[in-house]
Formats: C-alpha cells, structure tokens, sequence
C-alpha cells in the first residue's frame, strides 16, 4: 500500500516539484500516472523509493508509507529493505548488456544474497511466466524491445515484490508491443501485486482503463477511474 | 571475494587498463624511490670518509688523553676514534721523507703533537660536534675538512629537496591516474551499480567486491612492478656503470646491492599497490551508490 499525506518536495535549486500531495494505492491495485514534462511523476517516483525525501515541514506533518515502512522516519540504512518490496521496470530496460538474460534476472537474487538453489529454481520459473524459456541464454543486444522489456519485467518481479513501479515502460517500444506489455503487467497486477505505471501515452490508457492519477505542476489534478 | 574476482574477468578491459596504469605508477615511484637512494646512498658513503684530526698541547699527560678519548668515544655523533701518537707521527713523516733521512738526527725532541683522529657521523651537524670539542682543554688545533663538508651538505640537502619534489609530483601524478582509471572502470558499470542499489543490495554488499576487485589488481600491480624491477634493476646498473661517463666512474659496485632492498620494495609495491587501487575503486564507486 501506498499513502502519501501533505507531501511536498522542493529541491535544493529551490523547485517546488510536489505541492501538498495526498494520495492513497491500496494493495493489488493498478494505477496509470500522467503529467506533463516536468508535472512531478518522476520526483513522485523517486519519493516512494526513496531517493528524494518529503520537505519536513513545522506547519503540516507529512506522511509517506510504502509497503508498510514508514519513508518519514526511515534511515539511509534501511533504504535496501524498502527497496527488496519493490520491483522496477524503466524506459530504457536497464539490462546488463554483459550478462545473459538468465544473469540479468538473476543477477537480482544474487544482489539480495538469495540462496543458489532459490536462485536456481526461482530464476527459470519467472522467465518461463514471461515467455522468455528460449532466450534464457541470449545477451540484451541479440533481443528486440520487446523482449528486452519482458526481461525487464522478469527482473522486476522475481524477487515477489508487492509493489511495482514502472516508469515509462512503453516508452521505446511500438504501440502493438506497448500493449503486450501493458497487458503483462494487468496479468502481475491479477495476481496481486500492486502496479504503479508511469506514462505519458494518454491513448493507451485510455485503451486498457483503470485508475488514473494525473499531476500537473507539483499538484494531483485528478484522480479517479476511467 | 567471489564477485570481486568475477568482476575482473567480465570487465577485462577495464581491468587490464586500471592493472597496467597501477604497475606503470609503481614503476615511475619505485624507480625513482630506488634511484634517490643509491644517489643518498652515494653521497653518504663519500660521507663516511671524512676525518678530522684533534692535535693536543704537550702538557697533555697521558691520564688525560685517556679520559679525553672516553669523551670523544662517547659523542653519538663520532663514529670512529682512533689515538694517533706523537711517535707515530714522527714515524709517517721518516716513512713519507725516506730520502731526508738525515735531517730527523738533528731534532733532540719530537715536536709533533699527539692527535685523535675522529670521523663524523653526520657531518651537517659537524659544527656543534666541533664546537664541544674544542671547548675541552688541552687543544691545540682541531683541522677539519670544512670545504669538504660545506659542500656535501650542500648537495645533500639539494639532492633531498630536488629528489622530494619529483617523488611528490610523481606520486601525485600516479595518484592522478590511478583515480581516473578506477573512475573510468567503475563509470563502465555505472548501470550496474544502479541496478544493485534498486533491487535493494546493501551499500556494503555493492563496494566489497569493487574493493577485493581493486585490491586483487593492486597486489597483482605490485607482484608484477616487483618482477620487473628485479629484473631490471640488475641491467640498468650493468648499463648505468659501463656506458655512461658519471656511472662508470662508480662502478657497480657503488650501487646497492638489489637483495638489500627487494623485499622492502615489493611489500611496498604491493601495499601501495592495494590501497590505492581498492581505495580508489571504492571512492569512485561512492558517488553512484548516493541513490
């Protein structure tokens, strides 16, 4: 779940990117993020994974829960426990060009200190779920988009997060693969895990439906279902 | 310790060019760290042959030049006290004179001094050795090679400067390199550590192996600059000593010896080798994991 009460974010250039923000995702939920350029969907990201903290304001208290931990109070060292609850797709996929796309997914596990034979029988399993069994031994450079973002998706989900945040994730591709991946990550969604999707492709989300969270200038302007 | 290892043999490139920049570094110090020594060395053992020569009054009795020898033999800064006699004075100057032989029956007495004839350990602080001495009673003369002294002191205290210098810049030169090439390799992975930080990894869990991955090419630097100085040490001086005119004069053997100093050398090599290169691989890796 994710909770976000008169939250504001003012970078140190003096930008107000968020103003007073209040929001709620509950768990299991599939929620489409819009904006502009420059809106605040990034910092609002960066805010539920932590890399920006919330203004700490005497007037208002703020409040910011993720996945149970409270972003607020959290220390710099407990970062790495907030963020193994999170899955995370980007525009560009990410992948390690040097690694297999088994490594790629692996590679996760292996950051986490996950046991081998979890590894070993986990990694397969996801890559099979995304369609990728024959293209476990292939390097990023010999996929298509696509592809690459259905790996991208491997990685993200193989650690069972509850939360996923997906910035972008159609960016690069063709409409007809956008939707594939749109429809992959409604199919995460059907099995539980929340999904948080960044996007500015307004037909798309129109197309697939859903909730619908648009930010303009620092402030949510709506929120509702379409 | 597995991941470091592994992270070599997938960014061989990398680090092969950050292995190569850290041998070449050890190389230009240690040279230059070897060379200053052989030429302090050098000027140290031109050192060793001064001598000064304390003449005594004659009303000096023997029990006082006993004691006087005691003060002398006691004096940190005088490393070698030898007792010259008036007798064995007279007896150089009859070996040195063979020809004029007649003249010594003439002399009913020597009129020689005795003499202590002393060497200084540090000659730049020969002054305030002297100085003392010559406050003692019973002194004639004390002679003293001070053009001698001035002069060494003088090269000595400039060799010191002018060879602390280019260490320093050279060091800071290498120092130079070595945190680029680390920032270079790790600017390659820049995704990765990305990556890691993302999915949760611990800000110990990404620098570890960035830091056994730094400190196993540091000590491989410092294992491979200690070969090819022994190799190398041995020829230079072979070519040092016969084709240049400075050199030659020398000899070989007015060079140290390499087993006095190769151990010494290489856990030098190898521990400068390691902190640099795993220091500067985790201070590189520092800025990206600030996510």
């Amino acid at each position: 779940m994710i909770e976000l009460k008169n939250v504001s974010v003012t970078y140190k250039n003096g930008v107000d990117a968020l103003n007073d923000v209040s929001l709620k995702i509950n768990d299991g939920e599939f929620a489409f993020v819009v904006g502009e350029s420059g809106a605040g969907k990034s910092t609002l990201i960066r805010l539920l994974t932590r890399e920006v903290k919330a203004d700490d304001r005497a007037d208002v208290k703020s409040v910011i829960k993720v996945n149970g931990f409270d972003l607020m109070k959290m220390k710099q060292r407990d970062v790495h426990k907030l963020r193994r609850t999170i899955g995370f797709v980007f525009q560009n996929f990410m992948l390690i060009d040097s690694m297999t796309v088994y490594d790629n997914v692996a590679f996760v596990l292996r950051c986490i200190d996950a046991p081998t034979k979890y590894i070993r029988k986990r990694v397969p399993q996801v890559i099979g779920l995304l369609g990728l069994k024959d293209k476990k031994d292939s390097y990023p450079s010999e996929l298509s988009g696509g592809e690459q973002q259905r790996v991208a998706l491997a990685r993200a989900l193989v650690n069972n997060p509850q939360l996923i945040i997906a910035d972008e994730p159609t960016g690069n591709l063709d409409p007809r693969t956008s939707v594939e991946i749109v429809k992959l990550l409604k199919e995460i969604n059907d099995r539980g895990t929340t999904v948080l999707m960044v996007t500015h492709e307004h037909e798309l989300v129109k197309r697939m439906g859903g909730r619908l969270i648009n930010i303009r200038k620092g402030e949510i302007s709506f929120d509702d279902r379409i | 310790m597995k991941q470091g290892v592994r992270n070599i043999l997938n960014n061989n490139i990398a680090s092969v060019a950050t292995f190569c920049v850290l041998t070449v570094s050890l190389l230009i110090v240690g040279f230059t760290g070897v060379f200053t020594y052989n030429i302090n060395s050098f000027v140290s053992g031109v050192e060793d042959k001064n001598e000064v020569v304390i003449f005594l009054t004659d009303d000096a009795d023997d029990i006082y030049i006993e004691e006087l020898g005691g003060k002398l033999r006691s004096d940190e800064n005088i490393s070698e006290v030898i007792f010259w006699s008036k007798e064995e004075a007279l007896e150089g100057i009859k070996e040195d004179m063979n020809d004029a032989e007649d003249i010594f029956g003439y002399i009913d007495e020597n009129p020689l001094p005795d003499a202590y004839r002393i060497k200084i350990k540090d000659i730049s602080r020969m002054s305030s050795t002297l100085y003392a001495i010559n406050s003692y009673s019973h002194i004639e003369k004390v002679k003293a090679p001070y053009d001698f002294v001035n002069i060494l002191t003088g090269l000595k205290s400039a060799i010191t400067v002018v060879s602390g210098i280019i260490f320093i810049s050279l060091m800071l030169v290498c120092f130079v390199m070595i945190s680029n090439i680390t920032r270079a390799s790790v600017e390659t992975r820049h995704r990765e550590i990305i990556i890691m930080k993302f999915v949760g990894a611990t800000d110990g869990f990404i620098k570890i192996p960035f830091f056994i991955e730094g400190l196993v090419l540091g000590v491989l630097a410092g294992v491979v600059a200690s070969a090819l100085t022994f190799v190398g040490y041995d020829r230079l001086v072979m070519l040092l000593s016969t084709e240049t005119t400075l050199f030659s004069a020398m000899g070989s053997s007015g060079f140290i010896p390499l087993d006095k100093f190769m151990w010494q050398l290489a856990a030098v090599y190898v521990a400068a080798g390691a902190l640099f290169a795993s220091l500067g691989t985790v201070a590189s890796v520092k800025k990206h994991v600030k996510v």
